[in-house]
């Protein structure tokens, strides 16, 4: 009798599996079900918005980065506004930053949600994902009264924002959030806090620092593994530097520093972050224009420019290559995602396919900022 | 396979009481929202435009009917449109379509306050809502505020060219068209009687230089 | 009864116990039928009441003919093979497994105690092995789909069902030590109407068992948070990935029926059947009605756990078996031979303390109901009570907006 010959499977998680949070395909090897080698596979979103933008107008642009990260859209647009605004040495007015920054925490809390209800779910918890979506379209309402639209709000102009607030916007949010902040605990004491949750996430995949730097994690990801690193605080734009807040890092909640259970706690303490700095806003809110003057062809000078805003996601870069035309010669925009992503071979040897769920979740990769 | 640690006796306990004190406290709360009510709006059923119909259904979040500034498809005021092209060329998709002809002058407010004057009129006003992603960027520089968002967002259509709402009735386009022609003849015929008055000008002031 | 009957009218008795074999399932088989399609209405119902939506409401009155609907659409799809499937194994499998829930039917009571199809002497045993057949058709389904999540999810099967075997059988040990007898009507008859007089509030150890019982219960028949074998975010559906059709349906049926035949033994064992107090007795509806109730109660119970609990990881999930369910189970075990040895006698001490487990079980029913009610008022602090209203002029930001209304609200930060 010979001897018994044993071989890896060779597993296609995706390009449609549940889990993998829209179009991306993970090539895994398995012995069993400890996976040995796992490659990710993108460009199954790829809709080139890069190219498409070297066609159209600086203000034509803006609706096409909603559609780039479609869960932080307003962040999106910030991140490329101030890029432009850069550009052409515009100076944006003090209520219409004030209102920046309020829809793009609110817009941040509703990105974290789906990142954090999505972990739920993965980890098989159906209702805490349920019940963060219900917590969300209040959210959803509330920026809709501002800019018209639930998803892709196109809210951000070059020089300002496109609308004023509505009257009594800003009690409906400090309503929202009066509600908010114990829905919000009472969302962690049903999933977060639970043993079994902890037990999946605690010690799984830790990123040590070096390694968190040697993939260039950004955001969430990288103050998961202890780093306290910020845009909004290292490299203040907008009124940050005026706002009193924390950043949270991982500090080993559940095990070790860096592991899944920290990047998913991380996102959890932001949101109680970004519940403080709303609740500045809503004081500090100053009356005046919501727009600067801005023509309506914007023709900037040449030259490269390069802007960096901190999305849900991480350290955004918007990168503009200007020939002094009326459309953008070359556009690059650097996500967090896709670092994120690029990190899963490194962290995924000798974990479980149930693991390489939980670690995607923690990871918060969204399909269409991966592959613009 | 990571190695677990060996835990102690006072770690496998704690595992245990944790386990079933958090798992009695998701209980708990899965429980009272059985008791609450649901949160959803039976869309066809309830009329989510309206404020009315929205506070007697079961909906409590914050939308009261169709927030004012609602981003539905496209309408057009033709009365006040002055076919300056501003929203064609604003359009990033290029879904607007707009051809204009010579036509009146009219003055008027628009609905911003700010005065305008017509001096074109659109015979061909079409968008492609197959196209549009309402964005919003033709009504921000609309001079007139002609081009506005209504509150419409069910837009499904029998066929493809059902997407492409046309504005200008042909009738409309035929009438313009034809008072274009009107007018260019009149230009034409102004341009040459003055072309005429001025030769007639030059022709008296000419003699009397030679003279 | 019914084949005395039989006999008497002149049929051979080899016959008339075949003609009662025959009915009896029949009637199990459309029992389970009907009983898979409503409970899979109320399940969806519930899940749906957790997470704050509707639920199905489309199909007859309020939605609750939705499992008809369903059914009719299952029965009417194609079958699909897939290409290099083992067709017998895979047209065999979720026969198996309905097999394997609905054979656990003849020991399951109906209410009054002796009302079993067959009561059999080992009728706790024959539950326990053959709800084990359920394994056999899983792993089946597995191996013969030729596909790779299929497979995985049927070794995971094969493990979780052959391990927590153990823990489920070692639960029920308790209540068989108390009454003596392995006969589901004894284990019934040996318990009363209230609550002190049941199997699970008898001594702590016997609560214990229960416990273990019911949790082991509810990983063997793979439902969350153990549904590893199905973890529909990990392995698309695990076992029954590539089934279609009637036979997807017969998966779900057995999975539906699975949970009646937990529920049922769980109330028949520990949570005193449908016993009525002595001043009732004999009254059948009655005792069938009570009998249902504390079933769909369990059953709620497992569809409550559903909708909380995440799932475990497999190596969790062997470690919660062998680290903490065995030993508990074993506690149960030791303990309750040793508390029946020191109550032996005194029937005193076997009195109070049921009583005293029963008031303590009260209290954490209190406790519970406390931290639902404050659950709820949290969920209760308003959201819309302002009005929010936008001109077209103030939208353009053309003119600046006017001051708030104030509408008995603080308005000091406005503007501010």
């Amino acid at each position: 009798m010979g001897k018994l010959r044993t071989e890896l499977m060779t597993i296609n998680m995706g390009p449609q599996h549940p889990s993998t949070h829209g179009v991306i395909r993970f090539i895994i090897d398995t012995d069993g079900e400890v996976i040995h080698r796992c490659e990710p596979d993108v460009g199954y979103l790829h809709r080139s918005i890069e190219k498409i933008t070297e066609h159209l107008s600086w203000q034509g642009i803006v609706p096409f980065t909603d559609r780039v990260d479609y869960l932080c859209a307003m962040n999106s647009n910030w991140a490329y506004v101030m890029a432009v605004e850069k550009m052409i040495a515009v100076e944006v007015p003090r209520r219409a930053e004030f209102i920046r920054v309020m829809v793009g925490e609110l817009n941040r809390i509703s990105s974290h949600m789906i990142a954090i209800g999505t972990t739920d779910m993965d980890m098989g918890a159906f209702t805490p994902f349920i019940q963060l979506l219900r917590e969300r379209e209040y959210i959803n309402d509330l920026l809709e009264m501002v800019s018209g639209a639930r998803l892709t709000y196109n809210y951000l102009s070059i020089g300002g924002v496109n609308y004023d607030i509505p009257r009594n916007w800003l009690f409906k949010v400090e309503e929202f959030l009066n509600h908010f902040d114990p829905a919000m605990e009472q969302m962690n004491r049903l999933c977060t806090y639970n043993r079994i949750f902890i037990n999946r996430m605690a010690n799984l995949a830790p990123i040590s620092k070096e390694l968190a730097f040697d993939y260039n994690l950004v955001g969430p990801n990288l103050r998961g593994s202890g780093v306290k690193s910020d845009v909004r605080r290292d490299q203040p734009y907008s009124v940050y530097s005026e706002l009193d807040f924390e950043i949270p890092v991982g500090e080993g909640f559940g095990g070790e520093v860096g592991d899944c259970y920290d990047r998913f706690m991380v996102r959890i303490l932001e949101v109680r972050e970004s519940i403080k700095i709303l609740r500045q806003c809503i004081k500090m809110m100053p009356e005046g224009p919501i727009q600067a003057k801005v023509k309506n062809t914007i023709k900037p000078p040449e030259g490269h420019f390069y802007s960096r805003s901190e999305t849900p996601r991480g350290d955004t870069g918007y990168f503009i290559e200007s020939s002094g035309g009326t459309s953008p010669y070359r556009l690059k925009i650097r996500s967090g995602s896709f670092t994120g992503i690029s990190i899963t071979p490194a962290i995924s040897k000798g974990i479980l396919i149930a693991d390489l769920v939980a670690v995607i979740g923690s990871l918060d990769i969204v399909a269409p900022e991966l592959d613009r | 396979m990571n190695r677990k640690p060996r835990l102690s006796f006072k770690a496998y306990f704690g595992q245990i009481v944790s386990g079933v004190q958090t798992m009695f406290e998701g209980m708990s709360i899965s429980l009272a929202s059985t008791f609450l009510k649901v949160q959803t709006v039976e869309y066809p059923d309830v009329d989510i435009s309206s404020r009315e119909s929205l506070r007697q259904s079961t909906y409590k979040g914050n939308m009261a009917g169709m927030p004012e500034n609602y981003r539905g498809i496209l309408k057009v005021d033709l009365d006040i449109c002055t076919a300056c092209l501003i929203c064609m060329k604003a359009c990033p998709i290029d879904c607007i379509a707009i051809t204009n002809v010579k036509c009146d002058k009219r003055k008027f407010n628009g609905k911003s306050g700010k005065a305008a004057v017509q001096t074109r009129a659109a015979t061909r006003f079409d968008i492609d809502i197959g196209k549009c992603m309402f964005c919003g960027l033709c009504v921000i520089p609309c001079p007139t505020g002609a081009i506005a968002h209504s509150k419409i967002f069910e837009m499904n259509r029998g066929s493809l060219a059902e997407l492409v709402e046309r504005f200008v009735t042909p009738e409309q386009a035929a009438k313009h068209e034809a008072r274009a022609l009107e007018i260019e003849t009149e230009e034409a015929e102004k341009k040459a009687a003055k072309a005429k008055t001025d030769a007639e000008a030059k022709a008296k002031v000419e003699p009397k230089g030679e003279a | 009864m019914i084949i005395e009957l039989l006999t008497s009218v002149g049929i051979p008795e080899l016959a008339a116990k075949f003609i009662f074999a025959g009915a009896v399932g029949f009637l199990a088989i459309n029992f389970i039928a009907v009983y898979a399609g409503v409970v899979s209405v109320i399940e969806r119902k519930v899940a749906a009441k957790m997470q704050s939506r509707v639920g199905p409401n489309r199909v007859g009155p309020g939605g609750w003919l939705q499992w008809l609907a369903d059914g009719i659409k299952l029965m009417l799809k194609e079958d699909i093979h897939p290409h290099g499937a083992d067709h017998f194994l895979f047209n065999m499998a979720p026969f198996l497994i309905v097999c394997g829930v609905a054979g656990a039917f003849a020991v399951l009571p109906w209410g009054p105690a002796h009302a079993i199809a067959a009561d059999l002497n080992v009728g706790i045993l024959y539950f326990i092995s053959i709800t084990s057949l359920v394994v056999v058709g899983i792993l089946m389904a597995g191996w013969s789909s030729n596909n790779k999540w299929a497979l995985i999810g049927g070794m995971r099967a094969a493990a979780q069902i052959v391990s927590y075997e153990i823990p489920v059988a070692m639960g029920l040990l308790p209540a068989i030590m108390i009454v003596g007898s392995l006969q589901v009507s004894a284990l019934t008859e040996s318990q009363g109407f209230m609550p002190w007089d049941w199997t699970a509030f008898d001594n702590p150890f016997a609560l214990l068992g229960f416990l273990v019982f019911l949790t082991g219960s509810v990983a063997e028949s793979n439902r969350a948070p153990f549904d590893l074998p199905e973890a529909e975010s990990e392995l698309v559906a695990g076992f029954f990935t590539e089934y279609s059709g009637f036979r997807f349906a017969c998966f779900t049926l057995g999975e539906f029926a699975a949970t009646w035949a937990i529920g049922a033994i769980t109330t028949a064992v520990y949570l005193g059947g449908g016993q009525l107090p002595p001043s009732m007795a004999g009254m059948i509806p009655l005792s069938i009605g009570l009998f249902v109730l504390k079933t769909m109660s369990v059953v709620f119970l497992l569809m409550w756990f559903r909708w909380t609990l995440p799932r475990f990881r497999i190596d969790q999930m062997m470690d919660f078996s062998w680290k903490y369910l065995l030993p508990l189970s074993l506690v149960a075990f030791f303990g309750q031979a040793i508390y029946i040895l020191i109550s032996w006698d005194s029937p005193a001490m076997q009195t109070i303390v049921s009583h005293l487990l029963a008031l303590a079980v009260l209290g954490v029913i209190f406790l519970f109901a406390g931290r639902v009610a404050y659950n709820i008022k949290i969920q209760l602090i308003p959201i819309n009570t302002l009005s929010t209203e936008i001109g077209p002029l103030e939208r353009a930001g053309k003119i600046a907006p006017p001051p708030a209304v104030v509408e008995e609200v603080e308005t000091a930060e406005e503007g501010a």
